[in-house]
């Protein structure tokens, strides 16, 4: 019986008809594209885009320099230099994100023990060079600067799922 | 020899074996913070709890002595609650501070309590306060972290000798700091910093620097002074962030001098990193590999070897000594040293100039007479074992020199040669003891060699050796104790005058009175430069001292960091340091210099490979084929020439902080300096 | 002179006119039917496909055309210039030339000749030329090997595409198109032929490169296939080359199965509209089933396509043919 079966299906073309069908069913469908540069979909609270060093309120960067970012990153992607400030407190010299090899995992936000380095939500960082993309921390603390208010708001948001 | 039971598992110890050491021996290991093995014990961690059968609480295995039929649980439910107890109470007053603590990622407290600690504390109080103390130069004090393990205050106490360290207060408010507010000035004080189970101290000039987990470690030997420390290099990317001690139960145990320790700083600083040359003005200007070879060549052309010179300097490894002991050979020179203090050193006779008792075997010897030296600076890891010899009592010691603050009471006989003649004519006193001691030892230092009689120096030693029974079967108690790590080495290559050759102190004056053409320093900077006249000086070192500052051309090589090399401590003993960063810029390891000069001279010397040089340099001295072994060297009497009527004995070094170039380009130490040494209280310190 | 006028100028004239008036409305519809492909497969993903350039995206076949046009031509050093030059012109060439033969409406074709399917026949089976000399010239392993692929599937689905309009054939009676579209005035041939109806379509699709069948141009394994090194204006060609030959094959699947320029209905409403309007409906109809289909299938393995050439459609279309030639004998149901 299942070889009748399976040659009546075979010769009737049963299943690309059915294949056929469903294809033209989905074309009725409401389409899922976003008009993008003009509309933009829903970002979570988590959404790991561009990075940014933080400040406290009071404008004290937030960074100490214990370069676990560093350490955990799994692109190599973060080099990190300090020495002592002037008031003897630990900060960095240096703080440079290669975001060319940045694969975007959010293990350094993770990782940071004081909520300073962060992947906020900003995805439109497109460059025309590849030099651009070599941030050091004058960048990413401007970038820090630029996008404080939605940070802060995401990590509230994040805040009792941790 | 008890027999005890741990863990189910027999096992029998020496007598006097702590629970602790009895548990390691057995395989378990036990959490500790105060106990230390060159230390006593404390035991007042209390992390080192085990169970033990019949006792109603458990034992602190650290204090108590292994005994027959204990039977001993590491690793019960009682055992881990009453840990987590204890770390739950050192939690208490730790801060959270671990990222930016220098400790963090080899600190003892971190990796216990990711086996001990609970995930979060129950302590709502307000945490202790503790204010930083000030201990100098060397090391950043964090006293928030401290957990009251003392083992600073132990170590400063029973090893260094320098009781500066005390606990003051009691409970919550017990505090570690200097009995008198001061910084810890002694040589040793650097190990404390490694002794610290966690992060309150720290080393002042790595601070904040870099993490140990970014480090590469590359084992090497210290060449700061001759005892040939060994050492850990720490380097990041290109640059040497921290030097370690590295255990060698034969050399420096676990410890090391502040300078080895702290004097890295000077390798960044004052290099030379391309060759210069000095045009018609005078000055120098930066230059090529081949205009600088060039320069020597023209120089070359044409002059008769008997009028070029060679001396190497204090830090020299023995491959590049090799060479250039070949390539002064090669060119019909007589004239080389590597005696640039001018010491007395008999190269024919190896016992005459080694430490022949050894380092480790100080702690054998039952007397001890120092001469002209003060190894409390000279060589702060043989004072160390020194000190440790005579806390174990039975040891005495006679001083003949300048009287220095040592770390041990010793007699002071005198001050110079005459003192010496008398015991070696056994008219003083102490030769009595010398008598009666069966395992006597001396320890001849430069400053009774680096001078105009140290030839009758030497020869008085040795006669006290012969008189006194120095020299055993077993036992060879006559030890000179050198301040270069390069001396031996040289000594055994045979970088000593040849027929008719001068010695450094002849060389300069004949290069002052132009009859050298050619004077070649390889790291040599401690001559007197401004004697040299119109001699064309080569120099090849790392870093731009004095040799520099004099020289015609200069070809920069490598630090002791920077290149792959042997050296010879005091001892005898051939080590061997490993290239832990490239040297900076143009500089190249020192013995491919020498090889590729020789080349240009005319004089290729035959071996192109680090092999080869090392195969070169062993059949020059047999020695150098084992590496960290001694071999005795057999005992002459050494006949003094000249007369014993110098001034008294003068220390050799008159700063410990800076000794060589590379200390001397040492911010670090430049601190350690203006702190201890200029201070006149430092100066005046004496309770010999 | 006169005769020259009326002989040769004037009749070369118009036929000039009339074939301009066939290749560029076909432009236009190769234009466009990229166009409505990207707009059909993207409806299908629930996308909205090109919607940029121009209202509803209007202006992207024109927007796509000056690309490729100002586009820098690339002449692999290695290649044989002439061949590879030459492959893309051949291509174009014959998948419009075979228009001629096309009958619009009744009376609106160019070349009403008598053996017009074979004329069809022979032009659809040269575009295997094209393709051949593409992955030749171009001295590239994935060239060649896509062309080495389309050869053989195109001589593998003709052999079957030759046994349908053979059936058709022998239910219209003659060779010329338009008598063959008259020939189902009362009842269009798709529905007593309908598997040979299928199986033409689905040639179709082989013989056009489309997918489930394209696998000359298998991206994934071959890159670009046989244009792998072509650019600028010489993939323009191939690719309206392309688009052509399917319209091409939708045109002969309307006039061969579907009614040609027949209304559907022989009544009132459906009579008034003109022929070549239903002409182009069915066309549409029949492009559209060949987007809804490359929306809808994945690509067939090469061992698989060749088996269903050869060990299917083959034996399949030529017992059709035995049973067509039998009924019409037996029934005596010859074409008039």
């Amino acid at each position: 019986m299942s070889f009748i079966d399976r040659s009546t299906k075979a010769l009737l073309l049963t299943e690309l008809v059915s294949g056929l069908a469903l294809t033209f069913k989905y074309m009725f469908r409401k389409k899922v594209t976003i008009n993008y540069p003009y509309e933009k979909g829903p970002l979570s609270p988590r959404f790991r885009g561009e990075h940014a060093l933080r400040r406290y309120p009071n404008g004290e960067e937030r960074c100490i320099a214990c370069k676990l970012c560093e350490a955990i990153c799994p692109a190599l992607a973060i080099t990190i230099e300090a020495e002592p400030r002037e008031d003897g407190s630990r900060r960095t010299t240096r703080y440079d994100i290669d975001m060319t090899k940045c694969i975007y995992c959010g293990f350094c936000q993770e990782a940071c023990p004081v909520d300073a380095i962060v992947e906020g939500p900003n995805y439109e960082f497109a460059t025309e060079t590849r030099e651009e993309l070599f941030y050091d921390k004058d960048k990413l603390l401007a970038n820090g600067d630029r996008w404080e208010k939605q940070i802060a708001a995401n990590l509230a948001a994040d805040a009792p799922y941790r | 020899m008890p027999t005890l039971t741990i863990d189910g598992q027999e096992i029998t110890v020496e007598p006097g074996t702590t629970l602790l050491q009895a548990c390691e021996e057995a395989g378990s290991e036990i959490p500790r913070f105060c106990y230390h093995e060159r230390l006593s014990i404390a035991g007042n961690c209390r992390m080192c709890l085990v169970e033990m059968e019949k006792s109603p609480k458990p034992v602190a295995s650290c204090a108590m002595p292994a005994a027959d039929g204990m039977v001993i649980h590491t690793n019960t439910e009682s055992v881990k609650k009453a840990r987590e107890g204890v770390m739950e109470f050192l939690l208490i007053n730790h801060p959270l501070d671990c990222p930016i603590c220098d400790q963090g990622g080899e600190c003892d407290l971190q990796d216990q309590a990711m086996a001990y600690g609970r995930d979060s504390s129950r302590f709502a109080e307000n945490k202790r306060a503790v204010e930083g103390k000030d201990f100098g130069p060397l090391i950043k004090t964090f006293m928030t972290r401290c957990i009251h393990c003392t083992r600073c205050v132990r170590f400063m106490e029973e090893v260094a000798g320098a009781p500066d360290l005390g606990g003051l207060y009691r409970g919550e408010d017990m505090e570690i700091a200097t009995v008198l507010e001061k910084g810890l000035d002694s040589e040793l004080s650097g190990n404390i910093i490694d002794l610290c189970p966690v992060g309150a101290l720290t080393s002042q000039p790595y601070a904040f620097n870099a993490r140990s987990w970014e480090l590469r470690f590359t084992e090497s030997v210290d060449v700061l002074d001759a005892a040939g420390s060994n050492i850990r290099v720490d380097a990041r990317g290109r640059q040497v962030m921290r030097v370690l001690p590295r255990l060698n139960e034969d050399v420096n145990e676990e410890w090391l001098g502040d300078k080895s320790r702290f004097a890295y700083d000077g390798l960044l600083r004052q290099r030379l990193d391309r060759p210069y040359l000095r045009d018609a003005n005078g000055k120098l200007q930066p230059a090529s590999w081949e205009q600088a070879f060039a320069a020597i060549a023209d120089r070359a052309k044409g002059m008769d070897g008997r009028r070029f010179g060679a001396i190497a300097g204090d830090l020299v490894d023995c491959e590049s000594m090799t060479a250039l002991k070949d390539l002064t050979d090669a060119l019909g020179s007589p004239h080389i040293d590597c005696r640039q203090d001018g010491a007395k050193l008999n190269a024919s006779q190896r016992a005459s100039y080694l430490f022949n008792t050894t380092i480790a075997g100080i702690e054998d010897a039952d007397t001890c007479l120092l001469i002209g030296t003060n190894p409390r600076w000279e060589a702060p890891v043989i004072n160390q074992r020194i000190r440790k010899r005579w806390l174990m009592g039975g040891f005495a010691i006679g001083v003949i020199g300048e009287q220095r603050e040592l770390t041990y009471r010793a007699d002071y006989l005198g001050a110079g040669p005459a003192t010496l003649a008398e015991i070696a004519d056994g008219q003083h006193a102490f030769g009595n003891v010398l008598e009666a001691a069966e395992r006597p030892m001396l320890i001849l230092g430069m400053g009774a060699l680096a001078r105009e009689d140290g030839d009758a120096v030497l020869g008085a030693a040795s006669k006290i050796a012969e008189r006194y029974g120095f020299i055993g079967d077993d036992w060879n108690g006559f030890n000179v104790l050198h301040t270069a790590a390069a001396r031996v080495g040289g000594l055994d290559l045979g970088l000593v005058p040849g027929d008719g050759g001068l010695d450094t102190a002849g060389m300069v004056a004949a290069a002052g009175r132009g009859e050298l053409d050619m004077l070649y320093l390889l790291g040599a900077d401690e001559i007197d430069m401004s004697a040299l006249g119109q001699c064309f000086v080569i120099y090849q070192g790392h870093h731009g001292d004095a040799g520099a500052h004099r020289a015609d051309v200069i070809l920069p090589g490598a630090a002791y960091t920077e290149k792959s090399a042997t050296y010879v401590n005091t001892e005898g003993r051939a080590q061997r340091g490993r290239l832990a960063v490239f040297p900076p810029g143009d500089a190249r390891e020192d013995w491919t210099i020498v090889r590729a000069l020789s080349a240009v001279l005319g004089h290729a010397l035959p071996y192109d490979t680090l092999d080869a040089v090392r195969a070169r340099m062993t059949s020059l001295s047999p020695h150098m084929i084992e590496r960290n072994q001694i071999a005795r060297a057999a005992w002459e009497l050494i006949e003094g020439q000249g007369r014993l009527d110098g001034p008294a004995f003068a220390t050799p070094i008159a700063n410990y902080y800076m000794t060589d170039p590379i200390s001397r380009a040492s911010e670090t130490m430049a601190d350690c300096t203006a702190s201890f040494v200029s201070r006149p209280e430092a100066l005046t310190g004496t309770d010999a | 002179m006169v005769g020259f006028w009326d002989g040769y100028v004037w009749p070369g004239v118009v036929i000039l006119a009339q074939i301009l008036l066939i290749v560029v409305p076909l432009l236009v519809a190769v234009a466009y039917l990229t166009y409505a492909e990207r707009k059909v497969i993207g409806a299908i993903h629930l996308r909205k496909g090109p919607n940029v350039v121009g209202p509803l995206g209007l202006l992207q076949p024109i927007a796509d055309g000056l690309k490729l046009l100002v586009k820098e031509t690339i002449l692999p050093a290695r290649a044989n210039i002439g061949v590879f030059v030459l492959a893309p012109i051949i291509t174009f060439t014959l998948s419009f030339i075979a228009w001629a033969v096309i009958p619009f409406d009744e009376g609106w074709v160019l070349a009403d000749i008598n053996v017009g399917v074979l004329y069809l026949f022979a032009v659809s089976s040269l575009g295997v030329y094209g393709v051949l000399m593409a992955g030749w010239a171009s001295n590239s392993r994935y060239a060649f090997l896509g062309a080495l692929r389309s050869a053989a599937q195109m001589v593998s689905y003709e052999v079957s595409i030759g046994f349908v309009i053979v059936t058709v054939l022998i239910c219209a009676g003659s060779l010329n198109l338009s008598e063959i579209v008259m020939a189902q005035k009362d009842l269009w041939f798709f529905i007593p032929l309908f598997p040979m109806f299928v199986i033409f379509l689905i040639s179709a699709l082989a013989e056009t490169n489309r997918s489930p069948f394209d696998l000359p141009e298998d991206e994934s394994a071959l890159v670009a296939g046989y244009f792998v090194e072509y650019s600028s204006m010489l993939f323009a060609l191939f690719y309206l080359g392309e688009y052509a030959a399917m319209i091409l094959m939708s045109g002969m699947t309307v006039i061969l199965f579907l009614g040609g320029w027949l209304p559907p209905f022989d009544i009132a409403p459906f009579t008034w509209v003109p022929g070549i309007i239903w002409f182009g409906l069915k066309i549409a109809l029949v492009l559209f089933v060949f987007l809804w289909a490359r929306a809808t299938f994945p690509r067939y393995r090469y061992d698989q396509l060749m088996r269903l050439g050869w060990k299917v459609f083959l034996p399949f279309s030529l017992f059709w043919v035995a049973v067509t030639a039998g009924a019409v004998v037996a029934f005596d149901w010859y074409p008039s």
